[in-house]
């Protein structure tokens, strides 16, 4: 794997995307599985397609390994346009949702099955094996047949089976789907640090924000066959670009309202200040996060507003607030700690304009 | 469901096989080892009539020409039978249903009339030959019936739905990643199959030669009608022995070792694929 690695720095340092999409479009019959979808993913990246089932990323996903002939665009691997490439003459190492491992071949002849199709003589087979099954943690494992093996040994075989062969990219689809939740986060780390070891570009596919946000170095966020957003974690969640960036990665409030000014929104008669752009008299929503609205807030916030406690919703390590205005605006808070309110109390609620983000409303 | 319940539930069946099936095969065993004189059977043990069986050359022939008929049928469903069991398994349109029924149409005619059909084409007046020869393309009608070729035509016309259905139902349970998977790590489509597709249809292939393989080997209209008692099976001399010649432990013998050899011919075929399917079922 030291090759790999030495690869995998090497390209870090050119400034070519190693997976480059230029305006997919796929269509099946009326609807549009792939809109314009446009991204490059950087040497040694772990990129995410994040979103619901059926906003378009297996099906991108697809499109790099070859599966799916896109309608119109390109595929680059490594600056080569492979758009009409088979998949097999790809260079792509790819992990499915439920492995796919061949039933009828042991650990050993499953990993070592793309060298032998590269047609690699046989004693640099044996050893490019064993390497691969020591780094995945199953070197003794490569007599058994995939069905002796436990969910996470079998997710660790396909891993060794795709890197084995050195790929220019791996792919994952939904990988840990199949896992139970205890064994998917462990597999979560598991998976990262062997991405980092090895250095290789990653595409993963997932509809599981959370696992987008631990494990990802940038996240795209997919809606309709389009490209909602492309940023790190912390980007998306603390800046989300649309109103359905917002809504997809954790709580959020989204206010409807029109702007009238620059920084301010009027939802429902109350001025809000908040960041973004919006023309003046334009609908848009603002983005905020209820753990950053403050009850029994001070002066010096941006946005202090008198409003009402209509529920309290005691989680636990948290409390939920739903907070609601004299003309009808409605918000959440989230709160750490003991229960502070109760229902029907008037408290002042707060927040900085910076954690208020004008977003344009989700496209019809 | 209880054990007991379940003996209960399947006791009809047991008993039904015990009765048609188990019996009648001890019964067939017996008379093969019996002796017979004026017509009566004597209830004695004797080896006389598999010893004149495997003495004479023309009963082993026709042993050897069953069984390869049997191999024959069974290689030619096979190749005819896989791309429209892939082609059922994987095809998505709206006609299948009718594929199917298509598929399904030879068991759905009776055999006697299925065989008069094929006469209807294969004789040397029939269709075929007639239009070849206004065309001027043959000069002599080609030898397609009343031989080994017009009994395997009509034998893998029928026995054909048995191969593309064992192997639909496998070849439909193959996962379609495992191919994409193979061809990830740069196998070609053909490779894939070859790799993939194929060994993972084994049990399907197993499964639809053994039927039709027991099936061809104990046919018994189809070779007379098409054959014309010139294609000699065993089945055929079976009947012969017990309805014309009235040697019924002869004929008990001649059926006895049909049976032998084929189940031990289908104890070596498991045997061999056995290996492959390791990992499979």
């Amino acid at each position: 794997m030291d090759r790999a690695l030495e690869q995998g720095d090497a390209l870090s340092r050119a400034a070519e995307p190693t997976v480059e999409l230029r305006g997919l479009v796929k269509r099946y019959g009326a609807t549009a599985a792939l809109d314009g979808v446009s991204l490059g993913i950087r040497p040694g990246e772990f990129f995410t397609l994040l979103g619901p089932s059926g906003c378009g990323k297996t099906t991108t996903l697809r499109s790099v390994a070859g599966f799916v002939t896109p309608d119109a665009g390109e595929v680059l691997i490594d600056g080569a346009v492979v758009t009409g490439v088979p998949p097999h003459r790809r260079r792509v190492g790819m992990v499915f949702q439920h492995y796919a491992l061949f039933p009828h071949r042991t650990v050993t002849q499953n990993v070592a099955f793309g060298l032998r199709m590269q047609g690699l003589p046989k004693p640099e087979i044996t050893g490019r094996v064993a390497e691969a099954l020591a780094l995945v943690q199953l070197p003794d494992h490569g007599g058994r047949y995939p069905r002796q093996l436990s969910g996470g040994e079998q997710q660790r075989v396909a891993l060794a089976r795709a890197l084995v062969t050195r790929p220019a990219v791996l792919l994952l689809d939904e990988p840990l789907g199949a896992l139970d939740k205890k064994l998917r986060d462990h597999m979560k780390i598991e998976l990262k640090r062997l991405q980092r070891e090895v250095g290789i570009t990653t595409i993963y596919v997932t509809h599981d924000q959370e696992e987008a946000l631990t494990m990802s170095d940038r996240i795209a966020v997919m809606h309709r066959g389009r490209v909602e957003q492309v940023a790190p974690p912390r980007g998306l969640y603390e800046t989300p670009a649309t109103a359905f960036v917002a809504g997809f990665i954790g709580n959020i409030n989204l206010l409807a309202g029109h702007a009238t000014g620059r920084g301010t929104v009027d939802c429902r008669g109350v001025k809000i200040a908040a960041t973004g752009a919006a023309a003046a008299g334009a609908a848009v929503l603002v983005a905020l996060r209820p753990e950053r609205v403050r009850l029994a807030a001070d002066e010096s916030l941006d946005n202090r507003h008198a409003l009402t406690i209509a529920h309290v919703v005691y989680q636990g390590e948290t409390v939920r607030y739903v907070l609601r205005g004299d003309t009808g605006l409605e918000l959440q808070a989230v709160e750490l700690g003991e229960v502070r309110f109760a229902a029907g109390a008037r408290v002042h609620a707060g927040w900085s304009a910076e954690d208020a983000r004008i977003v344009p409303p989700d496209r019809p | 469901m209880t054990r007991g319940a379940r003996a209960v539930l399947l006791g009809p069946y047991v008993l039904l096989l015990a009765v048609f099936f188990l019996a009648p095969i001890a019964l067939l065993l017996a008379i093969s080892v019996s002796r017979q004189s004026f017509g009566q059977l004597e209830w004695t043990f004797t080896l006389h009539h598999y010893v004149r069986f495997f003495s004479d050359a023309y009963y082993v022939d026709v042993l050897g020409d069953t069984l390869l008929l049997g191999a024959i049928v069974t290689a030619v469903s096979l190749l005819l039978g896989y791309p429209l069991a892939y082609h059922l398994a994987l095809t998505r349109s709206r006609w299948k249903p009718l594929l199917i029924v298509f598929i399904l149409s030879p068991l759905l005619v009776g055999i006697v009339i299925r065989c008069y059909g094929w006469m209807i084409l294969l004789a040397d007046r029939g269709l075929i030959n007639e239009t070849l020869g206004q065309h001027g393309w043959i000069t002599k009608p080609l030898p397609l019936m009343y031989n080994k070729f017009g009994v395997t035509v009509a034998l893998v016309h029928v026995f054909l739905p048995f191969m593309v259905l064992s192997l639909t139902g496998v070849l439909k349970r193959i996962d379609p990643q495992l191919v994409e998977a193979s061809q990830t790590l740069g196998a070609s489509p053909r490779r894939a199959f070859f790799e993939v597709t194929l060994p993972l249809s084994l049990p399907g292939i197993l499964a639809g030669s053994l039927l039709v393989f027991s099936l061809a080997i104990s046919s018994f209209v189809v070779p007379i009608l098409l054959g014309g008692f010139k294609v000699h099976v065993l089945p055929m001399v079976v009947y012969e022995q017990v309805l014309s010649v009235f040697d019924w432990p002869f004929g008990a013998a001649n059926a006895f070792v049909l049976l032998v050899i084929s189940v031990a011919l289908i104890a070596v075929y498991i045997k061999v694929t056995e290996r492959a399917l390791r990992g499979i079922v």
